[in-house]
């Protein structure tokens, strides 16, 4: 039996590309989209249970505006087999809730034989690290958050090490089942023949309608959660500029501060 | 009491998590006209050890779930008996800490009710309709988000240190046993097992300390670094770095501070030979007062800081910390 793994990407503006409307809001005109850092430690993981399987088939798949393609384009160079874009009109401004609705839809509809899922821990524009639970928990398997490498790998179960920042672990679990991972920054070098199977691979669409889910569980009118006001993270405090060539002087001025905030304590 | 709040407290190892402190005193000071409920999930034991500190904590009810299957912390079957508890109480606002069980546990939470979450958030307010108007950083440190949501309970995770624990007045609280549902449980907890569990060298509660000493890349080296420890040392403060130090492994990621570290609230932070970017400032947002040692007088924390000195900061160091071994 084909061991099948679903690999969930998202593009993302680079973050650190990041420029100012006057209006204080981002700038997405002309931003530049990567596919999440996590994401493509996600693939790399993918990558490492093939490669323990003797058949194994990796699906990436990516909710998204059309522009989607060019990263699912880029996992299948990376090594991905197959490549599904969830992309409807219906499904913009999904919040995490909509979103994990709409891929547990997509895995009931078109995966359902799946094993594993593999995500990354968290995309870097929200950091908000919802999805893979909230996914998860659609679909009434175990999960495993944040796992840093894969220990051991059969058709039935899975180990994992994983790293917080309290314990180091060893988990095993039972498939079908998802996984997050926190490995991130990899780079994975297209190779050539990834690259040429890329360009002429076919990335399948699938809108609403395909995947059958209900109009009040996506976009904004399925999201509960909604952005009330943005704003740029003001520093509100006045800034006293100390200017002294005397270290002694320097070190007796921060000694003073100290002290005075312990005296406060003391009232 | 027109609203209920919902507090979820986290326990490890025999002790309650500083941030499920830290959201019951400011929910306690801010939200006005709220009911504060606390829950608390674990076997009888674990609950029996922090039960004082949870009784203290200035709650008006405490949920409490206790059973021998949830004697191992499993988000699957720990994400079911809250939602169950959730379900039965309706509340109208329910938080918990960020941490990382928060982080994983609150999301499985919100999908089972199909409610909205708001992550780790920096600020919680309550409007005057008792609706939540949760705030967070995003795109990285670099924006920030006031979010709201349309389902019940209001739901959101709060970083560590966004808040201040204090102490409340006593006050008795009224204690109910929950008795949740566990049937099929033993079905899910046999589908994962922990093999192997060690638990990292931590500094306990740093985040709430006084007094921080910070250090950054511009102490240029692991051994000039290694001044932060002694000089925090010999101040009774505590130790904390940049991201930039950690990742040349100066200093282990747990007294990170920042948008991917933790938020500190000190009465005084200083910053030797950190930038301040703002994905490091975004942790300090609570810090009473700043004083920072840079060499270039442009470096963005040079604005905002309260104190700002142009100096080297080795130098200043060393010099404190002769001052003080005398
Ligand atoms: C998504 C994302 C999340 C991030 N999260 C965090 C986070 O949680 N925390 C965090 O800290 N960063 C975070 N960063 C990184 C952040 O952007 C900065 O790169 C980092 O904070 C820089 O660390 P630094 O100030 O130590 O180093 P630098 O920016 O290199 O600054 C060193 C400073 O030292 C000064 N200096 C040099 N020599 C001396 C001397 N002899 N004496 C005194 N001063 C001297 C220099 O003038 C300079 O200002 C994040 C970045 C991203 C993209
Ligand atoms: N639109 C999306 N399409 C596919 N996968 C997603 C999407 N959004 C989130 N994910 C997955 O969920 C992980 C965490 O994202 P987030 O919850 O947004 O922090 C990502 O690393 C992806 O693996």
């Amino acid at each position: 039996m084909t061991f099948k793994i679903a690999v969930f990407i998202k593009q993302v503006p680079d973050t650190d590309d990041i420029r100012w409307t006057e209006h204080n809001t981002i700038q997405r005109e002309g931003l530049e989209s990567v596919i999440n850092p996590y994401d493509i430690g996600a693939i790399q993981l993918a990558k490492n249970v093939k490669f323990l399987l003797d058949d194994c088939e990796i699906t990436a798949v990516s909710m998204g505006p059309v522009q989607t393609k060019d990263a699912l384009r880029e996992a299948l160079a990376m090594g991905c087999d197959n490549a599904y874009l969830l992309c409807d009109k219906k499904f913009a401004g999904s919040d995490t809730l909509a979103t994990a609705y709409v891929l547990s839809k997509f895995i009931k509809s078109h995966l359902n034989d799946f094993n594993l899922i593999i995500c990354g821990y968290q995309a870097v524009d929200g950091d908000t690290a919802q999805t893979p639970s909230s996914l998860a928990q659609k679909l009434d398997i175990p999960q495993i958050t944040g796992v840093t490498a894969l220990k051991e790998i059969t058709n039935d179960y899975s180990i994992w090490f994983k790293s917080s920042s309290t314990l180091n672990q060893q988990i095993k679990i039972c498939h079908p089942a998802l996984i997050s991972t926190t490995i991130n920054n990899t780079e994975i070098l297209p190779d050539i023949n990834g690259y040429i199977k890329a360009q002429a691979a076919d990335i399948k669409i699938l809108c609403a309608q395909d995947l059958q889910t209900e109009a009040d569980k996506t976009g904004f009118a399925g999201s509960p959660t909604q952005v009330k006001k943005a704003f740029r993270p003001v520093i509100e405090r006045s800034t006293k500029i100390i200017e002294e060539n005397n270290v002694t002087k320097i070190a007796d001025y921060i000694l003073a501060a100290i002290q005075e905030c312990k005296e406060q304590d003391d009232n | 009491m027109t609203t209920k709040t919902l507090v979820y407290i986290e326990i490890n190892d025999n002790k309650t998590e500083i941030v499920s402190k830290e959201i019951v005193s400011h929910v306690s000071k801010h939200f006005s006209d709220t009911e504060i409920c606390a829950v608390v999930v674990g076997s009888e034991q674990a609950i029996q050890a922090c039960f004082d500190e949870i009784n203290s904590l200035g709650a008006d009810k405490i949920f409490i779930v206790q059973n021998e299957l949830l004697a191992k912390y499993n988000v699957c079957v720990y994400s079911k008996v809250v939602a169950q508890l959730i379900n039965n109480i309706q509340p109208d606002v329910f938080l918990m800490g960020a941490t990382s069980y928060g982080r994983e546990l609150a999301p499985r939470i919100a999908s089972n009710l199909d409610i909205g979450l708001t992550a780790d958030c920096t600020d919680l307010q309550l409007d005057t309709e008792g609706l939540l108007l949760a705030t967070r950083p995003t795109y990285g440190g670099k924006m920030m988000a006031t979010i709201i949501s349309k389902t019940k309970p209001n739901f959101a995770t709060v970083r560590k240190g966004a808040f201040k624990f204090k102490q409340p007045d006593v006050k008795q609280p009224e204690i109910c046993y929950y008795d949740a549902d566990f049937s099929g449980i033993e079905n899910i907890l046999n589908k994962t097992e922990v093999l192997a569990s060690e638990i990292k060298a931590q500094p306990d509660d740093w985040t709430s300390a006084e007094v921080i000493i910070a250090g950054g890349l511009g102490l240029k080296s692991k051994e000039n670094f290694e001044l932060i420890y002694k000089l925090a040392e010999l101040l009774g403060a505590k130790p904390a770095a940049s991201r930039a130090a950690v990742e040349l492994g100066w200093a282990s990621q747990s007294i990170q501070v920042g948008q991917t570290g933790c938020c500190v609230s000190p009465k005084l932070y200083i910053a030797f030979g950190i930038s301040g970017a703002l994905q490091h400032m975004s942790g300090l947002s609570n810090a009473e007062k700043i004083i920072a040692v840079n060499i270039d007088k442009s470096a963005p924390i040079m604005n905002a800081a309260d104190v700002a000195i142009p100096a080297d900061a080795p130098d200043v160091i060393n010099s404190l910390i002769s001052k003080l071994s005398n």
